[in-house]
């Protein structure tokens, strides 16, 4: 889970870092106080979210997220994800590489395409884009967006006008 | 050099004063327990973190960590 | 507030006298009870009439010199003898420098230096300059394995513990160099042996085996000579010393003795008997723990569970005698669908919280919040008073949800909901934010950043109480009875407490009759006759009214959950259906069969069981012999199996000296690796030395070798001391082959109880759940653990049980209502969250046409990850619902978020 979340943070332009993921058992206060204090200092070193390295802007980031709780809402990657689950607990393989690959190779493509649909859907709502548009505010190639571009047209839910897309009238 | 140094000293004066927002996940039989425990010693931690306890880190959906973030937390926390 | 006001500083015991505390003081953190106590002799209002400072300034009022002994008076049908045990003399400690020279501390100060909470928060540094130090030694056997000292026995712990505290320094200081003085590494216990080696690997610990005699200081270094197997001397130079201190009888052993009237053995520790270790000379006088000799504390809890066991067989007739139950009115369901109407109650906790948090600010904050409509603050909101009154407030404003803004709901939650549940309401309609442990306390330097924290975990609070509904508080109905798996010495132990304590039991046993391994034994450890003490076992189990006894069985197939358990039983091709409560592991071990060794190629060849066999069939077979040699850790240890089989030390020097009995001529060698004849089987190990047994060490890289010649037998070994190969000439060869796992793993399966990586049952907790295993219901006892002796085995039995007695007895299962619930129209039957759950609390069934999950309320521990883990978002929790949950998270940003 806290694999998934960190890969799909990074893949919405989120320095995976942000998120912590730490154990400390009841007996143990003072490693509490060691881990949340080192851990609020590196907060405060990567400043406001949206304004790390590498990361999108924060009104990218809303727009993102927003579609990223709905990709990870979505059926086919909490299928992936249960499933990654189930088989490394067969296996009891929770070695660090074998969640890495598990996590990279079928979750992530699952939510990656899901954020981007939502996304895409969010950012039509705002008004008409064409293909360069799109493909710049969703941090994805032309190739990765025309596949889910396509299937919505198709249902009638996006239209094309001289390679601008916009959201069909209802 | 100095120059340098100048704008070290503007960028870390800029972290000083900013306070983060932080969500923490704690499960109930571990770091819920760790940071009552740490209360009760009386040890000093930075006032950033908000908790939301749960039974166990298992239960924490990756929703409930995006939600998050989306809704302006600069950092989550998630502790078992 | 006392221990602050105090005037009277006093040295801080618990920490092992290394740091200071004040008259009234609580020893640590987690202590329970978890309130300050007055160490009497200190304090100034006791022994003067002067000062009374605290309890002027306890603002609860909770200290009242008022107070006077009394004596009382009780009846009891038991008493258990749980006195610990005591310290080695200073005298012994002196002799290697304690007290003299600062640098050499007991492992016990070592013990609170390392730990986190301890006086140095956990720096390892040197009481001569406060220096970390860069070499350390432990010395072992301090006070014990010692008759100097009049301690002759091995105190069994400190081997371990010395392991780990040298451990946790390295994690601590990685650049430590770090060696311990062994005499023999003694990590017999389950899993100890792993630690040792995980210790020598990765944090390069050094072992050496030998005996430091002394300690001497030069130039501020502590100086040790010591000579090693091979006959070489060594020096070195320290810079701190650490006396593995063993573990003394009670000081106050022989008052214990008198006033109980039971007798001590020659150590001063509690005397019992192998067959019943927990048993004291009285009748109805039961012994726990390390009175009844040196143990760790998986043994000491083990052996407290078994008390609790035979206490509970003794007082069967009065079970229930003096219960008392409480009853509830109706719950106001009408009230309860109403639209949210909250009641905040912020408390002061005296100065706890208002001392930092500005505590109106937070209540008048908690006014402006949606649904709220009483917002009130209190000054302690637990006490009795305030209960009412908040009690009273709820009733008088109509309140369905009620937040209470103070401490832990670890610890103050019970109490609140028990005060909801007295006026008609459910108690899971309140929510606690946790504003003094998690708040006030740990940020008392930044009170406004404090109240500012406060009043957002109020707002998430408040958040998540308008979506809180009424919980069930389900209860499922016990079946009375147990089943207990395996018919030995532990699992017919198991069954007879059981039975005793008046329950139904059903013994199955896969062979033709009872007995497992005690069936091959000649003599338990002390001597007795063991043929003996199990032929009175199986007349008991057999005539117990009780106890149905199914031999020539096994359990095919298990279902059901604690309280409801339904087993198909085989017997000859005949299968029968059993229902029961719980369900007690006892299926054993196994001597290990050796490879190589030349085992098997020769009559005269034997394990340590075989030669017992051979022995109670007569001793005409040692006519001729004039060498016997003994090998030890015969697939233990890395020779084939990993773990250490604990026992076979103690059986090779007890048949050693049976042997030397019935033919004192016969020279007897015994190799081995590390003698851990532990407890006071040590006397053993020296007797047998003292006779002239032979003891020489080897290591795994040069294993003795067995030759079988056409004319008798040669054991070729290499013996460190003179440094050259020995040849002997063998009559005897005897291999003590370790304890071998049974075969578990298809019961592992049925029962879905977890293994170790050596095929032995894994117990839910190592130290605090000794007995139990992860899936409720299911508990645990013998060689089916891990391997041990015929004593443990039957305390570990007794141990479970207790443990499984407890279901029985209460009749009934509560289940906590944060449990799993599946919405089976959402469930689309993909089964992940049944392969996820830890505690096999889901199934799939069939609803038609499709399966769907469906969760065991009786066996959910509300952990959730079925939940996180559901494709459809088909399972909520009780409690802790998606919903709750997201409001909480969208209550955390103070303008609030919407939905997306």
């Amino acid at each position: 889970m806290a694999e998934t979340c960190r890969q799909f943070l990074a893949d919405c332009g989120i320095n995976p870092e942000r998120l912590a993921l730490e154990w400390a058992s009841a007996a143990e206060a003072p490693r509490f106080v060691e881990l949340i204090t080192g851990y609020v200092n590196s907060i405060k070193e990567k400043g406001e979210i949206g304004s790390a390295e590498g990361e999108a802007d924060s009104e990218t980031i809303k727009r993102r997220l927003a579609a990223a709780v709905k990709a990870a809402e979505a059926r086919k990657p909490r299928i992936a994800l249960g499933n990654l689950a189930k088989r490394l607990h067969k296996e009891g393989d929770f070695s660090k590489e074998a969640i890495e690959k598990g996590v990279s190779s079928k979750i992530l493509p699952a939510l990656r395409a899901e954020r981007i649909k939502e996304e895409l859907l969010m950012l039509l709502a705002q008004g008409p884009m064409d293909m360069k548009e799109l493909s710049k505010a969703l941090w994805a190639d032309e190739g990765e967006i025309e596949k889910p571009l396509s299937q919505l047209v198709k249902k009638g839910v996006i239209e094309e006008k001289d390679g601008k897309y916009s959201l069909a009238d209802k | 050099m100095a120059q340098q140094n100048v704008v070290k000293k503007e960028s870390e004066m800029a972290q000083e004063g900013f306070e983060p927002r932080i969500l923490g996940f704690f499960c109930h039989w571990c770091c819920y327990a760790a940071a009552d425990s740490a209360g009760v010693s009386r040890y000093q931690y930075p006032p950033n973190v908000r908790v939301i306890r749960v039974m166990c880190t298992g239960r924490i959906d990756a929703r409930f960590i995006l939600e998050a973030f989306r809704c302006g937390a600069d950092g989550v926390f998630t502790g078992g | 507030m006392c221990t602050m006001y105090c005037p009277r500083p006093v040295v801080d015991t618990y920490n092992e006298r290394l740091d200071i505390t004040r008259a009234p003081h609580i020893d640590y953190a987690q202590a329970i009870p978890s309130s300050y106590y007055i160490d009497a002799k200190a304090c100034l209002r006791v022994n003067y009439e002067t000062c009374n400072l605290c309890a002027q300034t306890c603002t609860a009022g909770a200290i009242d010199f008022s107070q006077q002994p009394k004596e009382l008076e009780l009846k009891v049908g038991a008493v258990v003898l749980t006195p610990g045990f005591g310290r080695v003399d200073d005298e012994v400690l002196e002799r290697f420098g304690y007290g003299r020279f600062p640098d050499v501390l007991t492992a016990f100060e070592f013990e609170r230096l390392t730990c986190a909470s301890g006086p140095t928060e956990g720096h390892i540094v040197r009481p001569s300059d406060n220096q970390v130090p860069k070499k350390i030694a432990f010395l072992q056997c301090i006070g014990s394995r010692d008759e100097t000292c009049g301690n002759g026995y091995c105190s069994s712990v400190c081997c371990m513990y010395a392991v780990k505290e040298a451990s946790v320094a390295k994690e601590h200081e990685p650049d430590l160099d770090i060696s311990i003085f062994f005499m023999d590494v003694r990590t017999m216990g389950k899993g100890f042996d792993e630690a040792r080696k995980r210790a020598q690997e990765k944090y390069g610990i050094n072992v050496i085996r030998a005996r430091v005699p002394r300690v001497d200081q030069v130039d501020g270094k502590l100086a040790l000579t010591w000579t090693t197997g091979d006959g070489e001397h060594h020096s070195d130079l320290f810079d701190m010393v650490v006396l593995s201190v063993g573990l003394e009888s009670p000081e106050d052993a022989e008052t214990i003795a008198r006033v109980t009237d039971i007798e001590l053995n020659h150590y001063n520790f509690c005397r019992t008997s192998v067959d019943s270790p927990l048993l004291s000379s009285r009748g109805g006088v039961l012994v726990a723990g390390a009175f009844q000799g040196p143990k760790d504390i998986p043994e000491s809890v083990t052996q407290a569970s078994g008390a609790a066991a035979i206490a509970s067989e003794l007082l069967a007739d009065a079970r229930n005698s003096q219960t008392v139950t409480v009853t509830y009115p109706d719950e106001d369901k009408a009230l309860e669908e109403e639209e949210p109407r909250i009641g905040v109650f912020v408390c002061h906790c005296g100065v706890n919280i208002a001392g930092v948090v500005d505590v109106k600010a937070v209540r008048d904050y908690a006014g402006t919040l949606p649904g709220v409509v009483l917002y009130e603050d209190t000054l302690y909101s637990c006490s009795q008073d305030a209960l009412k009154s908040i009690a009273e407030k709820i009733k008088e404003n109509r309140l369905n949800r009620v937040v209470i803004s103070a401490c832990s709901p670890r610890t103050h939650e019970p109490l609140f909901q028990e005060t909801l549940r007295s006026i008609g309401l459910n108690p899971a309609l309140v929510e606690m934010a946790n504003i003094r442990d998690q708040c006030a306390w740990v940020h008392a330097q930044e009170p406004d950043k404090a109240t500012e924290k406060a009043k957002d975990l109020v707002r998430m609070a408040v958040a998540k109480a308008r979506l809180l509904t009424p919980l069930d508080q389900p209860t499922v109905d016990v079946t009375p009875s147990a089943l207990v798996i395996g018919g030995g010495a532990a699992g017919m132990s198991a069954a007879l407490s059981i039975a005793d304590q008046g329950y139904k039991v059903v013994l199955v046993e896969r062979s033709k009759e009872l007995g497992g391994n005690l069936k091959r034994l000649k003599w338990t450890l002390d001597g007795q006759d063991a043929s003996k003490v199990l032929k009175d076992m199986i007349k008991k189990v057999k005539a117990h009214k009780n106890i149905q006894v199914f031999t020539g069985s096994q359990v095919e197939s298990v279902s059901g959950y604690v309280g409801n358990f339904t087993s198909a039983l085989s017997r000859q091709g005949k299968t029968e259906m059993i229902n029961h409560g719980v369900i007690v592991l006892a299926t054993g071990g196994r001597e290990y069969k050796p490879k190589g060794y030349a085992y098997g190629d020769s009559t005269r060849i034997v394990t340590q069981l075989e030669l017992e066999e051979k022995l109670a069939r007569g001793r005409g077979f040692l006519r001729n012999a004039r060498n016997v040699v003994m090998i030890q850790c015969v697939g233990s240890r890395g020779d084939d199996m990993q773990h250490c089989s604990r026992l076979c030390c103690i059986q090779a020097v007890k048949n050693a000296l049976k042997l030397k009995e019935l033919k004192p001529e016969l020279n007897i060698y015994i190799f081995y690796r590390d003698m851990r004849t532990y407890g006071f089987y040590e006397d053993l190990y020296r007797e047998a030395r003292k006779q002239g047994v032979k003891f020489i060490r080897y290591t795994l890289d040069r294993k003795p070798e067995v030759i079988k010649q056409s004319r008798g037998i040669k054991v070729r070994a290499f013996d460190e001391l003179i440094g050259e190969d020995l040849e002997i000439p063998a009559s005897l060869v005897v291999l003590s082959a370790g304890i071998a796992p049974g075969e578990n793993e298809e019961l592992s399966k049925i029962i879905k109880a977890p293994l170790t990586s050596e095929g032995f049952f894994l117990e839910a907790h190592a130290k605090l759940r000794p007995v139990e295993v992860a899936v409720d219901g299911v508990y645990l006892c013998g060689l089916a653990h891990g391997p041990k002796s015929l004593e443990e085995s039957v305390a570990q039995a007794k141990a479970a049980a207790a443990k499984a007695t407890i279901p029985l007895a209460k009749g009934k299962v509560a289940v906590a209502p944060i449990v799993s619930k599946v919405d089976q129209d959402k469930c689309i039957g993909c089964g992940i969250c049944e392969s996820l759950c830890p505690f096999n609390a889901i199934v799939l069934e069939k609803v038609g046409k499709r399966k769907k999950a469906k969760t065991i309320t009786a066996s959910c521990k509300g952990c959730g990850v079925c939940a996180s883990h559901c494709p459809t978002i088909a399972i909520s929790m009780g409690g802790f619902t998606d919903e709750a949950i997201m409001a909480q998270i969208h209550a955390f940003s103070p303008e609030g978020c919407e939905e997306a």
